[in-house]
């Protein structure tokens, strides 16, 4: 019968083996690819709201390389323990209109406005209103970027933050795997994350 | 010295040992501790003293929690990645936290910045850094470790001294010396009456109207 000093050696033996895969591990999926699962639906037409895993490369963390319309895992600014997952909208440079779906519906009403006469301190009410800071046009300024969801009706990103420092990116996303049709073998079971941005000539 | 297959596997298995701890270090270092080297004058009178620069002070960085405000007091000398190039690496003393109305430092005093959530007020204890009076309150993200003891010149071996200004508002009123505070106090009232005699004044005048 083995003696108790065997067993400890053993256990030993298997506690070292354990600690140093699972560092190696970490190592990997801190420095090249990590595979998370992603959920909330802020990024709804590109990825689904639970069940769907991503890729992340990791090469692409602090900012590294990553351009306009990526598709980039970063910590939230105003509380860092949390990651979302967003698209870039804007890079160092740009001037950005916070939120542009409020301005359709003032355009819409300004351009009723232009046959009629426009009421005395209109303006000054228009200013004093809350959403009107959303009209606003930030400067995206050095090592920072803008990200805003897919889904901007319900996707808490830089119209509320502002914009997000580049320190707090941890990765691109280059792949999405939706796990519950993965036998399916049809549409987007294992699909690439496409740059889509296109300028536009106006 | 003979080159036998025996002393090759030796040698190989010995390598792999060695290697095989590399990710355990990197772990640590990444995520409980590490050795912080201070380079450049941004904190001058706490570290790096010797302007020459040929001496580089070597800090204990404390990593574990070290992104939870909570973990992050004011006073607190932290690395943290710039926001402005997130390749460079700063040091800094936290001086307000979420919460805070902030003085900036001499070319903008006119104005009051109040620290968002879960963001920080780093300034460093030279007049002439570069910190949150030129690129505003961080967020506690940003942060890498925080600086515990000086390790490298023995001299100086021990806990990181308190350094820097005091730059939240309530407490730049709290401190005055006493006669000071009096006469800021009686200000206040002055300034106070003054109020209520205008305030006064528009409410006679809309009756009027």
């Amino acid at each position: 019968m083995p003696s108790i000093l065997y067993f400890a050696k053993e256990g030993g033996r298997v506690i070292s083996y354990a600690v140093r895969a699972v560092a190696f591990f970490h190592m990997f999926s801190m420095n090249a690819f990590e595979l998370s699962s992603t959920s909330g639906d802020s990024m709804l037409p590109t990825l689904h709201v639970s069940d769907d895993y991503a890729i992340v490369d990791k090469r692409h963390k602090y900012g590294r390389n990553v351009h306009m319309g990526d598709v980039i895992v970063a910590r939230k600014p105003n509380s860092p323990e949390s990651w979302v997952c967003k698209r870039i909208t804007g890079m160092p440079g740009d001037i950005i209109l916070i939120d542009p779906s409020r301005n359709t519906l003032k355009g819409l009403r300004d351009q009723v406005a232009e046959n009629t006469t426009k009421i005395e301190g209109q303006e000054e009410l228009e200013r004093s209103n809350l959403n009107a800071n959303f009209n606003n046009y930030v400067i995206v300024p050095e090592g920072h970027c803008w990200v805003t969801g897919d889904n901007l009706t319900d996707s808490i990103d830089s119209r509320t933050y502002s914009v997000l420092p580049m320190g707090l990116i941890c990765g691109k996303l280059i792949r999405a795997w939706y796990v519950p049709r993965i036998l399916s073998f049809k549409d987007q079971y294992f699909r690439q994350m496409d740059n889509t941005y296109c300028e536009e000539n106006w | 010295m003979t080159f036998n297959f025996a002393t090759i596997k030796y040698t190989l298995r010995q390598t792999a040992m060695f290697l095989s701890w590399v990710p355990v270090l990197y772990v640590i270092n990444e995520h409980v501790t590490y050795v912080g080297i201070v380079e450049g004058s941004s904190m001058k009178p706490t570290l790096n003293p010797d302007s020459n620069g040929s001496k580089l002070d070597h800090v204990l960085l404390w990593k574990w929690g070290c992104k939870n405000i909570n973990n992050l007091h004011l006073d607190d000398v932290i690395f943290l990645r710039s926001p402005i190039n997130p390749e460079t690496i700063y040091v800094k003393r936290i001086k307000a936290k979420q919460g805070d109305l902030v003085v900036p430092r001499y070319p903008d005093t006119r104005s009051r910045v109040l620290i968002p959530v879960n963001h920080l007020w780093v300034e460093g204890d030279n007049v002439h850094s570069i910190d949150s009076n030129t690129y505003g309150p961080v967020s506690s993200g940003l942060v890498l470790g925080k600086a515990t003891y000086i390790i490298w010149p023995w001299k100086r071996f021990g806990p990181i001294s308190g350094g820097g200004r005091e730059c939240r508002k309530a407490y730049l009123e709290r401190e005055l010396p006493p006669e000071m505070a009096e006469v800021a106090r009686m200000a206040k009232v002055e300034k106070k009456g003054k109020v209520e005699k205008v305030e006064n004044k528009v409410e006679v005048g809309k009756k009027a109207d």
